[in-house]
């Protein structure tokens, strides 16, 4: 990583909304977005299992409400989280960023749903500050190692966008695709859909993002909220299943 | 003023973006869409800006209601000791002289349980919330538990009718070592009566944070229910259930690990009933839903989930549920 490509931003120079090198925002916001990105996406399904052991996601219909409901939640809840993360992160406010931190764990009400989000922003956040090498990032990883923040996976890829200069309109998106590309590659090992079908419904849930963004970024951080009781039931039901492919 | 309590003269809303619930300091956002005035008694008026004041002490064997203070439409008569169990368990039934929570209802309520006091708190009839053109009710409750006391907060449920708009903003201050049961049930509306009863409300909020005397958070849950926006019959949301059971136990990590282990999960579509529990954030205990496609079948749910809770924070059994109830 060069140094050239630090908090700077390859953004600022281009102007509001422009970036000075779209290519390589692209290709930074496509490598944290991957979802082979070494952070554990792959051993969750966030509730999937379990709902397709009980019978609530049985077809590619259901598998989509299931989806949907799953991204609604994420655009109410934790990506208003992720946007204050990347304004906290991107002001080099570590107080603030942990004043966010804790205020998305404190709503991680589902044990489950809860060590996703902590495995996963703990091992981005070790990414992020040995790959990028941001003093925010490496100031951040040494505060999770000494148990003084718990770096959500939300508010961990919101300081990981900041510290590149990346837009939070891209840290959101990128964290709704992931939401939707988790659910849906966990439902190709779990249920009988092929490649082709989760595609569509990947290239279809995913349309309204932009609404989705306005209006989290107008929302303040106590704003956070959602409405999935099923969801939450079925996260419940997978700590207590005996036969478990998935960490959730 | 009407109400003989001497709480003075109810103060007029704040018309900004804030409303501050009267003496819990609470603040939440005000509704924009719903800011216009009902044509009827203007918002937080007389007899619409209810308020309640429990004080529980623990004096000897006994816990005592040690301080009531009201205001219409919110009634409380006195404590009742009917468990033959639990001879210093305090039971009070809240009551609202208005019999329903109407359009532009400001209702308050302050509930504390000093050292080693137990009381269950409960409502005398289902909370119906009003069909509303104009303005919105709501609700701000601050509980506060000090050491070793114990807490049943289980009202009867919420009957949103259509186009409800209500905001429920719940605060929670609790010491480590007491336990706060509390339990709502929402039902979808008057779901038999027409068919834009069921999930017929325009906007339900019901927000509740819990911390800890020194100010450290717990948890917080926003449950944000706008059906016209999005469908609560939406698979992962409701799905087919109708209604909803929402428990939250707050106790020392011990008790809701026994609670935890005892507590059933499962899902059964044939039925209509699903149910679980998950531990909640910062140790501070557990959370329990239950769906049902009727009242019925949540209840009862809700009733074995508190046996439970009672039989571990407390040691001692449920009663028999009064005939009447």
């Amino acid at each position: 990583m060069s140094a050239a490509f630090g908090s700077a931003s390859h953004w600022a120079a281009g102007g509001e909304g422009v970036p000075a090198q779209p290519g390589l925002s692209l290709i930074r916001a496509l490598q944290f977005g991957d979802s082979l990105l070494p952070v554990g996406g792959f051993a969750f399904s966030a509730g999937l299992e379990s709902a397709i052991q009980t019978g609530v996601v049985s077809d590619v219909h259901t598998l989509e409400e299931f989806t949907r409901t799953a991204l609604q939640e994420a655009a109410l809840g934790d990506g208003i989280g992720l946007i204050w993360a990347h304004r906290a992160a991107s002001a080099g406010d570590l107080a603030w960023l942990a004043r966010v931190d804790e205020a998305v764990h404190a709503r991680k009400l589902a044990s489950e749903a809860r060590t996703m989000s902590l495995r996963m922003g703990r091992k981005l956040t070790e990414l992020g500050a040995a790959v990028i090498d941001a003093p925010l990032l490496i100031a951040w990883r040494e505060r999770v190692a000494a148990g003084t923040a718990f770096s959500c996976y939300p508010v961990a890829l919101g300081s990981v966008f900041a510290a590149q200069g990346l837009p939070a309109r891209d840290a959101f998106a990128v964290h709704q695709y992931g939401v939707a590309a988790m659910l849906l590659g966990a439902a190709l090992r779990l249920m009988r859909i092929d490649h082709i079908a989760t595609q569509r419904l990947l290239y279809r849930l995913n349309s309204d993002v932009d609404a989705a963004y306005t209006h989290a970024a107008d929302a303040r951080l106590e704003d956070m909220a959602g409405f999935a009781p099923l969801t939450e039931v079925l996260a419940a039901v997978h700590v207590k299943a005996s036969v478990r492919l998935f960490m959730s | 003023m009407a109400a003989a309590n001497g709480q003075g003269t109810p103060s007029r809303p704040l018309g900004g973006a804030a409303v501050v619930g009267a003496r819990t300091g609470s603040v939440f956002a005000e509704p924009a869409a719903f800011r216009d005035e009902p044509a009827q008694m203007r918002s937080g008026a007389v007899g619409k800006n209810g308020f309640l004041r429990l004080g529980f002490e623990r004096r000897g064997a006994c816990t005592v209601l040690a301080e009531l203070d009201r205001r219409i439409p919110c009634l409380v008569q006195r404590a009742l000791y009917p468990e033959a169990a639990l001879p210093d368990f305090a039971w009070v039934f809240m009551i609202t002289t208005t019999g329903c929570v109407l359009q532009g209802d400001r209702l308050t309520l302050k509930l504390q349980l000093g050292p080693g006091a137990r009381a269950h708190v409960t409502t005398q009839a289902a909370t119906k919330i009003h069909s509303m053109d104009a303005n919105y009710a709501a609700q701000t409750q601050a509980i506060r538990l000090e050491d070793g006391a114990y807490l049943e907060f289980l009202p009867e449920p919420l009957i949103p009718h259509r186009g409800a708009r209500f905001l429920s903003e719940t605060t929670i201050e609790l010491s480590e070592t007491a336990t706060l049961l509390y339990g709502e049930i929402l039902l979808p509306g008057r779901k038999h009566h027409r068919p834009d009863e069921c999930f017929g409300a325009a906007l339900l909020q019901l927000a509740m944070t819990a911390t800890r005397p020194d100010g450290r958070l717990l948890f917080t849950e926003r449950l944000l229910l706008e059906p016209a926006r999005r469908s609560l019959r939406q698979t992962g949301v409701m799905g087919d259930f109708d209604v909803l059971g929402n428990a939250v136990v707050l106790t020392p990590p011990d008790v809701a690990e026994r609670i935890e282990a005892r507590t059933e999960a499962a899902v059964d579509l044939a039925d209509g009933v699903a149910c679980g529990a998950c531990r909640l954030p910062n140790d501070a205990g557990l959370i329990f839903k239950v769906l049902g496609r009727e009242a019925a079948q949540v209840r009862a749910a809700m009733r074995r989930f508190w046996a439970i809770v009672r039989a571990e924070a407390t040691g001692a059994p449920l009663s028999a549920p009064f005939f009447w109830r």
